[in-house]
């Protein structure tokens, strides 16, 4: 059993410790939004926060996120009216859709501690998150979207 | 599998208050696109009491905004508030007629289908309210949702007809024929930009795809694959670890397919792998690319070669010629990778399978599921979801047979999840090819004669008949060398070759080999007869004016001509693809700069001009021609499958990498106004890339690469080759 703190409410899973966060967010309490695309830790299709940082789910066990704040999509705004959500629609950014919510919860991140971000830091912190329908040109003009409204 | 070919009248009936206003009407079908091609009647929208127009989308959504798009046109003719339109992805059923999404048909297909039937529902709506206020129907007109009779200012809403009027005008297929349509100049929606309904749902993760899918008490199964792609058989299995791990709940052992299902994937996955499987790894064991490309070489020179393509005479025309040109070009498999792994929940309960997944081609995976199960069609439902990319992989039902049956042994609902690595093993891939083409010049230097052969293998062949013509070649492996140049005499011809690695269709299919080598060639005699690529073209465009114009445009906009610096250079490709019948005409210049030392090359911009007729969705169709140029720069640049040992040797993103962001050139893209019919943005521009970067490679250094994919190595090959 493990005891994990998501989007502000504790759960209760019967889990392993060595268990991949992403299978009990997704699995277990069917928070979907977070997705699964290679396991690795080469996609981020399955980022979320853990503490504000983003970090891979996959490959975060469920021990390691024991005592932390983890914020999946479903958390990132109560309406998901956030900037970076907003700048998404904004952009009309998803095609197929599967992996902007890794994607926008890395730009949230980057976002959080770099409220003003160059095309080069944009480039340096989405690059993990691949988008195989291509919509980083829309990526990046919504996240100097987001930025300008949150600036 | 085979589809009934039925054509019915369209019907408009009012029907009872609750239950809601239905427009049947038959789809436009697919002429001779696909030998299944059926031609079904289709209830395709729903107008319910409370006013909402609900347009029943029966293509995948897969990224391609199709659901937006076909809306738009049912709500252009039906005059309904675009506020009130909606849009479903209902469960698979016959009255659907053909439900296969790909090709880049979607809106060439249906947009005539769909203005008809929105139209033939705005008619009988103005019908019905004209009749309850006793008044000539030509009094009164639709607008937004609205009925009004112009004299007395009398109105009725959608709504309230459907709810308090009976509505009675029915259409035959030709009375629907002859509905006049809008004038483009008179449109409202399509063409205008509207935001994709699709995507809110896309930023908060409510969208739900095929992997986010629960049922009451379902388990989880991890199957155990053969270590080659074709070929092995099961000699033993020793499920006695499995059994001890805890979470376990059964082995399935069906002649081929081997099975543990577990409480949990991660359960499933380490009594999958505590599975004691012993294999006969069959006849493919050593097959490898270089096999692979032996084989093809053999072939091209094969006998049983087929003409496929054939104008004039090529042997006189060839023999007779001042100068000749012969190149081979050879592209490498590529994968899918959509980003959703294949994925699949099914049950199976009083006969009835229930399968939640995301699919190309429903008819097709619910003839295979049938089939397979041994059950009539009407006991499979397909349950429809989004797409987590689909780019072809979604065409295949093989998840959902080995769902299925999985499912049918445990008697519980089952969910199966491949992991990245099954995904990219078990995938059909985008066939290597061999091209050999060769070509006579005149005296003026335009070509006289044009012989290309092509040797790769055809997926339609493991698909059934169906999907091959009488020669046993599948056009969807061959289209795009019947190009559209002026050259008096051509023929192409084909071999399909078998090579134990599975293949399908991967995006933009065949015109992505295709156009590379044409369009790579075009550029090699060009350059044998002294002429600028962009001026040799346009002289051999003559029956493709559209075309020429969109070669100019993109000509125009990327600066064709004008200086760049050192080792840097643009090149041009021009395509009628997907389909010459149905030809969206595409044009790209590259821009591209080479490291000479290393071999690398780095695209720096792409300058794309399209004209595919009348555009629905100005947003949407960029976002799919940023998308396919952006596919196209992962295929020409990255991505190479390589065999080993029966079996693709990549298993990840790590080892078979794709586009990110730090790869993406500055993208540019015209789209040219037009009245034409429709046709189709999700590929075309995919096949422009490789040839347009190759030819800018040969600009920037005179080094030409006949390999697709333009690896710094085989750059660096023929940067010595041509010193």
């Amino acid at each position: 059993m493990a005891t994990l703190l998501i989007n502000g409410k504790s759960r209760t899973v019967d889990a392993d410790p060595d268990t991949p966060l992403l299978w009990v967010i997704r699995e277990r309490l069917q928070l979907t939004g977070t997705k699964f695309g290679c396991g690795m830790a080469q996609c981020g299709a399955c980022t979320v926060h853990l503490d504000g940082q983003p970090v891979r789910s996959c490959q975060t066990t469920v021990a390691q996120a024991a005592g932390k704040k983890i914020t999946t999509i479903e958390g990132l705004h109560p309406e998901g009216r956030h900037p970076v959500q907003l700048a998404w629609v904004a952009e009309q950014v998803p095609q197929c859709g599967y992996c902007q919510s890794g994607q926008i919860m890395s730009a949230a991140a980057l976002l959080a501690k770099n409220p003003n971000p160059s095309d080069a830091q944009i480039v340096d912190a989405m690059s993990g998150n691949i988008c195989r329908c291509a919509t980083y040109p829309r990526i990046k003009r919504a996240i100097k979207r987001a930025a300008q409204q949150r600036g | 599998m085979t589809t009934r070919l039925t054509r019915r009248a369209f019907l408009a009936t009012g029907t009872a208050a609750s239950v809601g206003l239905t427009i049947r009407f038959p789809l436009f079908g697919a002429p001779d696109a696909a030998a299944a091609a059926a031609f079904d009647p289709s209830p395709m929208l729903t107008i319910t009491p409370d006013g909402l127009v609900t347009v029943h989308i029966t293509k995948a959504e897969m990224g391609q905004g199709v659901g937006t798009a076909l809306a738009q046109i049912v709500a252009e003719e039906l005059e309904a508030d675009w506020k009130d339109v909606r849009i479903d992805y209902p469960t698979a059923n016959e009255k659907y007629g053909l439900m296969l999404t790909g090709g880049s048909w979607s809106v060439n297909w249906t947009f005539d289908a769909l203005s008809r039937a929105g139209a033939a529902s705005r008619l009988a709506l103005v019908d019905a309210a004209a009749a309850s206020w006793n008044v000539p129907a030509a009094e009164c007109v639709a607008e937004r949702g609205v009925v009004r009779h112009l004299s007395s200012g009398r109105s009725l809403s959608y709504g309230e007809i459907v709810k308090r009027v009976p509505i009675t005008k029915t259409f035959s297929e030709d009375d629907l024929k002859k509905i006049a349509l809008k004038k483009p100049a008179d449109y409202r929606v399509v063409g205008k930009w509207t935001p994709r309904l699709d995507i809110p749902d896309k930023v908060t993760g409510k969208a739900k795809f095929g992997i986010d899918t629960f049922l009451p008490n379902m388990v989880y199964a991890k199957v155990a694959y053969p270590p080659t792609r074709e070929g092995a058989t099961r000699t033993a299995v020793d499920d006695s670890a499995a059994k001890r791990v805890k979470g376990y709940v059964a082995t399935v052992a069906l002649p081929d397919l081997v099975a543990v299902v577990a409480t949990s994937y991660e359960a499933a996955v380490k009594a999958r792998d505590a599975l004691k499987v012993t294999w006969d790894p069959g006849p493919n064991a050593s097959v490898s690319t270089e096999s692979i490309f032996a084989k093809f070489s053999q072939a091209k020179d094969d006998p049983a070669l087929q003409s496929w393509h054939e104008v004039g005479d090529v042997k006189t025309a060839m023999g007779s010629a001042a100068k000749r040109h012969e190149a081979t070009y050879m592209t490498d498999y590529v994968a899918h990778m959509q980003m959703e792994p294949m994925n699949c929940v099914a049950s199976f309960k009083d006969g009835v399978f229930d399968v939640y997944t995301g699919s190309q081609f429903q008819t097709f995976a619910v003839g295979t599921l049938a089939a397979v199960l041994k059950t009539d069609a009407k006991n499979i439902r397909l349950h429809q979801h989004y797409l987590g990319g689909g780019f072809g992989r979604r065409l295949e039902p093989d998840i959902m047979v080995e769902t299925a049956l999985i499912a049918r042994e445990v008697k519980r609902p089952v969910k199966l999840i491949r992991s990245r690595e099954e995904d990219l093993r078990r995938d059909f891939y985008r066939s290597a090819t061999l091209q050999v083409v060769r070509a006579a010049l005149g005296a003026d230097g335009k070509p006289v004669a044009w012989d290309n052969t092509l040797v790769a293998s055809h997926p339609g062949r493991r698909w059934g008949p169906d999907f091959v013509d009488k020669k046993g070649l599948d056009q969807f492996a061959l289209n795009g060398a019947d190009h559209v140049y002026a050259i008096p005499n051509q023929i192409v011809r084909a071999i399909p070759v078998e090579t134990g690695i599975s293949v399908g269709y991967v995006r933009a299919v065949a015109p992505n080999y295709t156009f590379f080598a044409v369009e790579t060639f075009m550029d090699e005699l060009a350059k044998l007869a002294g002429v600028d690529p962009l001026q040799y073209r346009l002289s051999l465009l003559g029956d493709a004016p559209r075309l020429a114009r969109v070669l100019k445009l993109a000509a125009e906009r990327a600066n064709w001509g004008a200086p760049l610096p050192p080792n840097t250079g643009r090149g041009l490709a021009c395509v009628s693809a997907q389909e010459k019948k149905t030809p969206t005409w595409t044009a790209s210049v590259v821009q591209a700069r080479v490291d000479p030392a290393s071999g690398n090359v780095q695209v720096e911009k792409i300058t794309c001009a399209v004209d595919c007729g009348i555009v629905v969705n100005p947003d949407g169709a960029r976002s799919q021609i940023e998308g396919s140029l952006l596919f196209g720069v992962s295929n020409a640049l990255k991505e190479r499958g390589t065999v080993a040992n029966g079996a693709l040797v990549q298993s990840n993103f790590h080892d078979y990498q794709v586009l990110r962001m730090n790869e993406v050139p500055e993208i540019e893209v015209h789209l040219v106004e037009s009245t034409e019919y429709p046709t189709g943005l999700g590929e075309p521009g995919t096949t422009t890339v490789a040839p347009a970067l190759s030819n800018a490679i040969f600009a920037a250094t005179g080094a030409r690469v006949r390999q697709v994919p333009l690896l710094p190595d085989r750059v660096l090959a023929a940067l010595r080759a041509k010193a």
